[in-house]
């Protein structure tokens, strides 16, 4: 499956492609909410790591604008309820990943994302 | 019964691979992952000691059997699998019950943000690559993978000293260099696969020694096909070998941080041992 818990650590790897290779841009993606197990202790501890820029960019890319621009300074209740459904709950069952660099394309089919490259390919 | 044989690599060692390993897996893949569902207790220690937040990388990750710990607190860390068998992604997908992150890749590839996880662990996986350049990029790819800071890493892989209960029979050579010892092998590992998609009865036996080989079926009537994988097996010390060499491959000072290092990157083996047929190696990542 790929969500964009994923999505938000998943870089292009094609050789010499080594600058603006992240975040890969979400093109013609089907997607499916389904429901996952809240943990606030995951989200508080998840945090930090996140690329949170890329984050809302991609969730706005699969047709959800709930996020701010910026991590709040409070985490609330709302905040974090809605941070794990952006992250967890939203799966992208088809679609594409598009490097915004050298423009290598990343299938997603039946939910799982394609990073293979031939062996030429990599760095 | 079939046997442990030796390999010769006689080809690309890439193009060896998709022949020897990759292509087995894609056809063995359902059996394989009904076998493959009891987590070793070191790697479970491991998973259950991180803190929550985490996210890791289960480079190899075959049926995702390691992709739900730690069970204890579900949800607390999460672990992507990335393996180079889309069928048996199939399986880690909905490994434990539960829908899993994975990723179609080769832990040969870099598909990731420099140091995105906090935490690598890669399980009997880098002992299917054909030449010891390609194990030490592994292993570099690895440490790449993790937090600079506070990554940590565990690999396992087969060792050439077996367990007394294994029933794998394994050709050895004395090590030239130093009386007493052996050396690692390249070799076919059997997996025997009986052409019946039925209810396996037969897969969910407890088993003395893991990893080892399911035997053929009595009920059923139909020639069982043979699966022949390439393995490296390690010998002692093999393991620690890779990792100081992708260490320096990395430039990363290697050894335990001190008071009087700065703006340096180092990497510590934190513990390394052999259990069970396996060789092991956990490291941590470190910066000053």
């Amino acid at each position: 499956m790929v969500r964009l818990i994923t999505h938000n650590l998943l870089a292009c790897h094609v050789k010499g492609c080594t600058s603006n290779n992240f975040p890969l841009k979400l093109q013609d993606v089907q997607i499916a909410l389904r429901e996952a197990e809240f943990n606030e202790d995951f989200l508080r501890g998840f945090i930090p790591r996140l690329e949170w820029g890329a984050l809302v960019q991609a969730a706005r890319e699969v047709g959800d604008d709930s996020l701010p621009a910026e991590v709040p300074e409070m985490l609330d209740d709302e905040f974090l309820k809605q941070l794990h459904h952006v992250l967890l709950e939203i799966h992208i069952d088809e679609g594409s990943m598009v490097c915004p660099n050298c423009k290598h394309v990343y299938p997603i089919s039946s939910g799982i994302p394609n990073m293979l490259l031939a062996e030429h390919e990599i760095g | 019964m079939s046997k442990v044989t030796p390999a010769v690599i006689d080809d690309d060692p890439s193009a060896y691979e998709t022949k020897h390993v990759h292509e087995v897996y894609d056809q063995i893949a359902s059996h394989f992952s009904s076998t493959r569902y009891k987590p070793w207790p070191i790697i479970a220690a491991f998973l259950a000691s991180l803190p929550p937040g985490w996210v890791g990388l289960d480079s190899g990750t075959g049926n995702g059997k390691y992709l739900p710990l730690p069970l204890e607190r579900p949800g607390s860390v999460w672990t992507i699998g990335l393996d180079r068998s889309r069928n048996l992604l199939d399986a880690a997908r909905n490994a434990g019950g539960a829908v899993r992150e994975v990723v179609w890749g080769d832990v040969l590839g870099n598909g990731w943000r420099i140091g995105a996880f906090d935490y690598a662990i890669s399980i009997a996986t880098i002992h299917h690559l054909a030449t010891p350049a390609r194990r030490r990029e592994a292993v570099e790819r690895l440490l790449q993978s993790v937090s600079p800071s506070h990554g940590r890493v565990l690999i396992y892989v087969w060792a050439i000293e077996q367990d007394a209960l294994s029933k794998r029979q394994i050709p050895t050579t004395p090590d030239a260099s130093s009386p007493g010892a052996i050396v690692g092998e390249d070799v076919y590992v059997p997996w025997v696969l009986n052409p019946q998609p039925g209810p396996q009865k037969t897969s969910r036996r407890r088993k003395a020694a893991t990893e080892s080989e399911p035997e053929p079926s009595h009920e059923v009537q139909i020639e069982p096909q043979t699966f022949h994988r390439y393995y490296h097996m390690f010998a002692e010390g093999e393991l620690d070998g890779l990792v100081n060499e992708a260490a320096k491959q990395l430039r990363l000072v290697i050894g335990p941080h001190t008071s009087a290092q700065r703006h340096t990157l180092g990497v510590e083996i934190v513990q390394s041992g052999w259990e069970r047929s396996n060789h092991y190696v956990e490291v941590k990542r470190w910066q000053a």
